[in-house]
């Protein structure tokens, strides 16, 4: 994954300012959307590729702070790392509890502001590999039959074939063609494997 | 008239005095004839008859009846030869009768007048001391009367003694020499001293008055209005200071000499108090409110101020960043410098336009007299110098022009001076704490304003500084006081300066143009 992949968001009302952080970031090669507002970035169309914001604490309308909340009720999952002329300790306390990956007063050293990027595109890169990892074991999950889900979830509770015969009223026989199916759907290499993917999925395994 | 009456009075008793004699001859012609038969005597009722008509009518009728006597004796009873035909002569008889009727006569009248001359000094005597005896009883009642007079005079003297007594003011009487001759119960309460204690003392030894004026200058319109109203600080038994607002009446004797002033008092320490607390806390509440003021346009600068010098920063480090590429991109490294130059520009612009704000609120401009401005510092500053035990003493000169200026710019600068020496000598554990305010005229007739204190002093390393923003050698100070003092002197057209003393301690003094010259 190269730079170019990942694109830093800035939103900050003044104009100079703006141009700076476009300047300053683009001069590591980053690419760079800048906003003059909350409501201009939330009216834009995001590429789905990793990312953060770097966000003015002090906008006209809607304040960083607000855009904050806007975007977790969104389920906007952008990492976000607040600038601001004069930040008090309160204020900070409410960004970070609410998510931010860094509070950066104005004017601050370039390299910390860089760090912070660093560090937020990666935190969002891995977040999003997570999540296309779930969505993955999500789709091979969906693609079992409700018979196979059932003897999945008795396999992952950690029952013997036997005793998921007598609990389904079946023989044996027919479980270990339904276990060896959820296996192959599954891409699960073995039983430990499947039981960290139940995991992942939410699906209850014994302690 | 009334010499007629008694005229007619007096003859009519003459007229009477003869009648009585010519009666009592006749009487004693009548009697005698009639006892002719018994007794061969003529003679003794005509006696009788002689010496009473001497007796009441004195000479003329005594000799009235000595002649009717002899008439009668001599022409019904003398023994003559014609009448009894005896042959003896009779007018030896008569003689001798006439003669001893002369005598007796005389000797009635004699008698008569020296019972009366008598009578008349006995009279004389008792009118005398009667009227001794009158004077005596008048004498006597006159003093009687001036006694009750002089009783009522002090019952009602007593009378007004309670009534002052009764009063919640302070009265006292202090004669000539100022010696406490009267002192109510207000003034025992207000002072502590008992009537016996007061009375005697010397009124402003005993009571440590501090006087608005010099006393001389009150004494002469005392003398010359007969009154004085003023504000005094005196010190109660214990010490404790007190204001008064009193009120001195003179009195003078008939000469029109000054025998007694009537000192009435009443304690305004209180009102005073809440008064110098509202004072204080108004001048407080401006202090606040303009620091307030330039809190808020310092968060304001700082902001405004801030964008700009952000942008800076990360323009410039942007261009260092674009140089050390590999290769290093110019035209991003030109842009980013051409950013920069920009984002300084609006900075000055903004500062600029701050600096412009500032001077659309220039500072009030009224005339003002620079000793009363200093009073009303003084007085808020006075239990802040009591508190830490800071003799405070002003010297100001009368004959001072009126300066233009703002009262409470300028009320500023002197408490911010006072203030400063307060702690300044705060800091000083022995020697004397003394502090002298000063107002003066300077040498191109404006006014000059000295705050002196006995504090460390300064050294040289400080005198250089003083007046920078944010030098400060205080824990809690802010290093503006003297910078801000400095500004507002300067826009008056004065100027604020610092020196050493000989001794020990600093004077800060500044200047002011009198009235309107060189104002900006």
């Amino acid at each position: 994954m190269t730079k170019a992949d990942a694109i830093v968001f800035v939103v900050d009302d003044d104009e100079g300012m703006r141009q700076s952080l476009k300047n300053l970031i683009g001069s590591v090669g980053l690419r760079v959307e800048a906003f003059a507002s909350a409501q201009e970035f939330l009216r834009s169309k995001l590429t789905d590729v990793p990312g953060c914001l770097v966000l003015d604490v002090r906008l006209p309308g809607l304040s960083g702070l607000d855009l904050q909340k806007r975007m977790a009720e969104a389920g906007i999952e952008i990492p976000i790392i607040f600038i601001t002329g004069h930040g008090d300790i309160p204020m900070t306390v409410q960004a970070m509890k609410a998510g931010a990956v860094e509070f950066l007063t104005k004017p601050f050293r370039d390299q910390d502001l860089l760090d912070a990027i660093q560090q937020a595109l990666e935190h969002d890169r891995k977040t999003r590999e997570q999540r296309a990892e779930i969505e993955k074991l999500r789709s091979r999950l969906d693609s079992l039959t409700p018979r196979e889900r059932e003897v999945m979830g008795l396999v992952v509770a950690g029952l013997l074939n036997k005793q998921i015969a007598g609990e389904l009223g079946t023989s044996e026989t027919t479980i270990k063609i339904h276990r060896h199916q959820v296996m192959e759907k599954m891409g699960a290499g073995s039983l430990a494997e499947l039981v960290r993917m139940a995991d992942r999925l939410g699906i209850p395994t014994p302690k | 008239m009334l010499k007629l009456d008694f005229l007619a009075q007096r003859v009519s008793h003459t007229i009477w005095q003869y009648v009585l004699a010519v009666v009592s001859v006749g009487v004693a012609l009548v009697v005698t004839n009639s006892l002719e038969r018994y007794t061969t005597l003529r003679t003794p009722f005509f006696f009788l008859a002689i010496i009473l008509s001497a007796w009441f009518g004195r000479m003329g009728p005594g000799l009235l009846a000595v002649g009717l006597s002899t008439l009668a004796v001599d022409y019904y009873f003398a023994p003559t030869a014609s009448g009894s035909g005896s042959g003896v002569d009779g007018r030896p008889f008569i003689l001798l009768f006439s003669l001893s009727g002369l005598i007796a006569c005389w000797i009635s009248v004699q008698r008569r007048r020296a019972e009366e001359a008598l009578k008349r000094v006995r009279d004389e005597l008792e009118t005398r001391v009667e009227e001794q005896t009158s004077d005596l009883r008048r004498a006597s009642e006159g003093l009687k009367a001036e006694i009750a007079e002089r009783k009522r005079g002090e019952d009602v003297l007593r009378e007004r003694a309670n009534l002052l007594d009764l009063t919640h003011d302070t009265v006292f009487v202090r004669d000539a020499n100022n010696v406490i001759t009267f002192w109510n119960r207000g003034a025992e309460r207000l002072y502590g001293w008992t009537r016996e204690e007061a009375v005697g003392q010397v009124s402003h030894h005993l009571m440590q008055t501090i006087f608005p004026a010099p006393l001389e200058k009150i004494m002469l319109e005392l003398n010359s209005t007969g009154r004085w109203e003023g504000e005094l600080i005196q010190a109660q038994r214990d010490g404790t200071q007190v204001v008064v607002a009193s009120r001195w009446a003179l009195q003078l004797d008939e000469l029109g000499k000054p025998i007694a002033v009537l000192e009435t008092n009443n304690d305004i320490t209180e009102r005073k108090r809440s008064e110098e607390s509202l004072h204080k806390a108004q001048t407080e509440l401006a202090h606040v409110t303009r620091v307030a003021t330039l809190g808020e346009m310092t968060a304001s600068i700082a902001h405004e101020v801030n964008q700009p010098l952000g942008a800076v920063v990360n323009n410039a480090s942007a261009c260092l960043r674009w140089l050390a590429g590999q290769p290093p991109n110019l035209e991003e490294a030109r842009k980013s410098a051409a950013l920069i130059i920009a984002d300084s520009h609006r900075a000055s612009e903004i500062i600029g336009r701050i600096r412009a704000l500032a001077k659309k609120a220039p500072p009030r401009k009224d005339w003002l007299d620079i000793n009363e401005t200093i009073l009303e510092v003084i007085a808020l500053a006075r239990s802040e110098a009591q508190g830490n035990r800071i003799a405070l003493q002003t010297q100001l000169s009368d004959d001072l022009p009126l300066i233009l200026g703002d009262r409470i710019q300028l009320q500023q600068v002197i408490l911010n001076l006072i203030i400063n020496a307060i702690e300044a000598m705060n800091g000083v554990a022995e020697g004397p704490r003394e502090l002298k305010v000063g107002s003066g005229k300077d040498d191109s007739q404006g006014v000059r304003v000295a705050v002196r204190d006995s504090g460390p002093g300064l050294d040289l390393e400080s005198l250089d500084h003083l007046f920078t923003a944010f030098y400060t050698t205080k824990p809690q100070g802010m290093g503006m006081g003297l910078a801000i003092s400095r500004s507002i002197i300067e826009a008056h057209g004065g100027r604020l300066w610092a020196t050493a003393n000989e001794h020990r301690g600093a004077t800060f003094q500044f200047t002011l143009p009198a009235g309107g010259e060189r104002m900006s």
